[in-house]
């Protein structure tokens, strides 16, 4: 269950992660599952076939009064039949019966809880009251607890998940999500998991955060060496300053996105000066944000395109984009996009630019953008997108490359294998591919290039997006202090 | 600072414009040159001395956004001008002095200023000044205490970021002044939880470059909000 330890330093950060208030959900020896069932659909059921199917190599106690098996795993009646070294355990019971459960747990030696259940502060007085209990509990009792209402966690790096959305097996990748909302582990993994070739490392759904929080989680991942970038979902900051301090530090060694939703928090008092007429909640948290050296994005879907792109490729060096596209819409337009993304188009070389003219016709002046389309009806498709690729790839102003890859049948599909060679050739510097044609040759694209770490965008924006993110992030990294 | 306290317990609402720009400049904030008088006479001595043209404004700490008060004259380039706008400006209501300041040229008026938030505590504000600052609202924060790297950070992020280049014949904005003009009310802030708000506007940019704050709003928490 141990950690592979190449050298002395991993070993101590293993024994650190396993002191931290996070290490055991992460690399648990053993789970107990409180309200277990038999019955497929539900929570208590589901769960359990979850770490089946990740291949968990931990002990898993179910526990029920019924008693007997689930999945061929003895179940035990009561709580106070667990053995005195369970590392976590998943409640799955209706709120009121959680206190009683988290007591008797915490009484076997349980220190690490996942509360799946909801029910709580999210639904009603009656439900505040109860999590006031619990709150009361954890902070008597020194304990560590994820949710409630939460959709669990997961940690591919020991096969391990607590979420009981029908997931199967759960890719391993580099990146970690921390998401206060259920939609993440649940459905948008599942996109993840079936509709692209990137896996996750952690990821930690933080539900109501009466004990573990996005700063916890934040820290945690900032030292996980499983973890390469951090992706965050919030609807609002538990401990802000604290969240300033650990991030201030951890932007430096690894990118973090946060996306965050819900407006206001704190109510406007009547303002005197200009100053607090215009400190609005969203221009505050951006502020902090901008200090912090998140890289803050607007729209849900960048969490997907973000995870996407760091799964595969370097951060670039810089701001410098090239594109080749088959139009000069296409160019025109994409070219103000960039603009808006404060991406930069950078002028060739004059060599460069004497290079692409040799493989186009000379009725269309070449320069970057890379208007293509002429070259790839003079010289073939895969021709001409290949030695334009490799010309502005190795234009020193250029840090990441987009070609808008034309693909139909009639006009001939070539072997992706060119952008692959491509890539490894100019390892430092990201390609980004996207598409204008026929559907089924861009899924054939996306399937070829994607398990090879090259990214596609079905829309031809996309990139850009996922492009403008990192580039954010690599200027994080290297802001001054 | 124990006068901040005091104005405090004594329940005022904000420092008057003189003693605000005092405390600005006890942290090392650089102020146009100004005095508090009495009257007309010693309004006249103040501006013989600093030389015309001068501005006058009431003093007085129920008034704070004196242009709607009409609590402002400027330009004045000889005594009987001062003379004259005296007695009109102690004509107003809550006005207990004048200041007297040097006319500060420069074309351009940034704003700094400080909140209290509710999560993040005491945050600076910078952005494009003047009278058109909250229409504009071209602004940014950051959480105090600030860095030099986060003040000179903040001058890129605004939208108008290009009024700090040279500008009609007159140098480029001096960042480090200004950062530090930055760092300095984020300091102020952090020290003095009497403190509520603060708006510095205009920081008004000299042909040299150099940036003066020439009007400041001290604004005070009451005293029950500082200790409950």
């Amino acid at each position: 269950m141990i950690g592979p330890f190449s050298d002395a330093y991993s070993l101590i950060l293993w024994r650190k992660t396993m002191n931290s208030k996070l290490g055991p959900f992460f690399d648990p020896r053993s789970v107990a599952i409180i309200g277990a069932s038999a019955v497929p659909g539900k929570p208590g059921c589901e769960v359990i076939r979850n770490i089946l199917a990740n291949g968990y190599e931990g002990r898993i106690y179910p526990v029920n009064p019924k008693g007997g098996r689930i999945m061929e795993i003895d179940v035990l009646p009561a709580i106070e039949g667990l053995p005195p070294d369970v590392d976590v355990a998943v409640i799955i019971l209706p709120a009121a019966a959680t206190a009683q459960a988290l007591v008797a747990c915490a009484e076997r030696g349980i220190r690490h809880f996942v509360l799946a259940s909801g029910g709580f502060a999210e639904v009603d007085e009656a439900g505040a009251l109860i999590q006031e209990e619990l709150v009361r509990i954890i902070r008597e009792r020194g304990l560590h607890v994820l949710g409630p209402n939460t959709s669990g966690h997961t940690s591919t790096p020991r096969a391990f998940t607590s979420t009981f959305f029908p997931q199967g097996k759960i890719r391993r990748g580099r990146v970690s999500y921390i998401a206060q909302t259920g939609n993440f582990g649940t459905h948008t993994l599942k996109y993840i998991l079936t509709g692209e070739h990137f896996g996750v490392a952690r990821v930690v759904g933080l539900g109501n955060k009466i004990g573990i929080d996005e700063t916890d989680a934040l820290e945690y991942l900032g030292a996980d060496p499983e973890t390469a970038a951090i992706l965050i979902y919030i609807e609002s900051f538990k401990r802000p300053l604290e969240f300033l301090k650990a991030a201030r530090e951890i932007t430096r060694r690894k990118p973090v996105v946060l996306l965050k939703s819900g407006a206001t928090e704190a109510g406007r008092q009547a303002a005197m000066a200009h100053t607090a007429a215009m400190a609005s909640p969203d221009r505050i948290v951006d502020g902090m944000l901008r200090q912090a050296g998140v890289v803050r994005v607007s729209d849900y879907t960048d969490l997907i395109l973000a995870g996407k792109a760091f799964s595969m490729l370097p951060l670039p060096a810089g701001d410098g984009v090239s594109f080749l596209a088959p139009s000069g819409a296409m160019l025109a337009t994409l070219s103000d996009f960039c603009v808006r993304l404060g991406l930069h188009i950078p002028p060739l070389e004059a060599e460069n630019v004497k290079r692409l003219q040799d493989i186009s016709p000379s009725y269309i002046r070449m320069r970057n953008p890379v208007d293509i389309w002429p070259a790839a009806l003079s010289s073939g498709v895969e021709s001409a997108y290949r030695e334009g690729m490799e010309i502005v790839l190795q234009d020193p102003a250029v840090n990441a490359v987009v070609p808008v890859m034309m693909l139909t049948r009639e006009t001939g599909v070539p072997d992706p294998a060119f952008i692959v060679d491509l890539a490894k050739k100019y390892p430092g510097k990201p390609i980004l591919v996207t598409f204008s044609g026929a559907r089924e040759c861009m899924d054939e694209y996306k399937a070829a290039l994607e398990p090879l770490g090259i990214p596609t965008f079905p829309e031809i924006e996309q990139p850009f997006e996922a492009l403008s993110i990192l580039v954010q992030c690599r200027r994080a990294m290297t802001r001054p202090r | 600072m124990d006068w901040i306290e005091k104005a405090v317990r004594e329940g005022k609402p904000a420092l008057n414009e003189y003693e605000a720009k005092q405390l600005l400049a006890d942290f090392g904030i650089p102020i146009c040159r100004e005095a508090l008088v009495p009257d007309g006479e010693t309004a006249v001595k103040a501006a013989r001395e600093f030389g015309y043209p001068v501005v006058l404004k009431a003093a007085g700490e129920r008034i704070q956004h004196k242009t709607e008060l009409g609590a402002v004259a400027l330009n004045l380039k000889a005594g009987k001008e001062v003379r004259e706008e005296s007695r009109r400006l102690l004509a107003i209501a809550g006005c207990d002095g004048l200041i007297v300041q040097e006319m500060v040229r420069g074309e351009r008026e940034l704003v700094c200023g400080l909140i209290r938030d509710a999560q993040f505590g005491p945050c600076v504000m910078f952005g494009l000044g003047g009278t058109l600052t909250e229409i504009v609202a071209d602004v940014v924060f950051r959480v105090a205490p600030l860095s030099a790297a986060d003040a000179l950070e903040m001058m890129e992020e605004i939208r108008t970021a290009k009024v700090l280049q040279a500008f009609r014949g007159q140098a480029p904005v001096d960042r480090e002044a200004l950062a530090g003009i930055l760092v300095a009310v984020g300091a102020i802030g952090s020290q003095f939880e009497e403190i509520r708000e603060i708006d510095i506007n205009p920081v008004k940019i000299r042909p040299d470059g150099s940036p003066v704050a020439v009007d400041a709003l001290v604004a005070l928490r009451s005293a029950a909000a500082v200790r409950p």
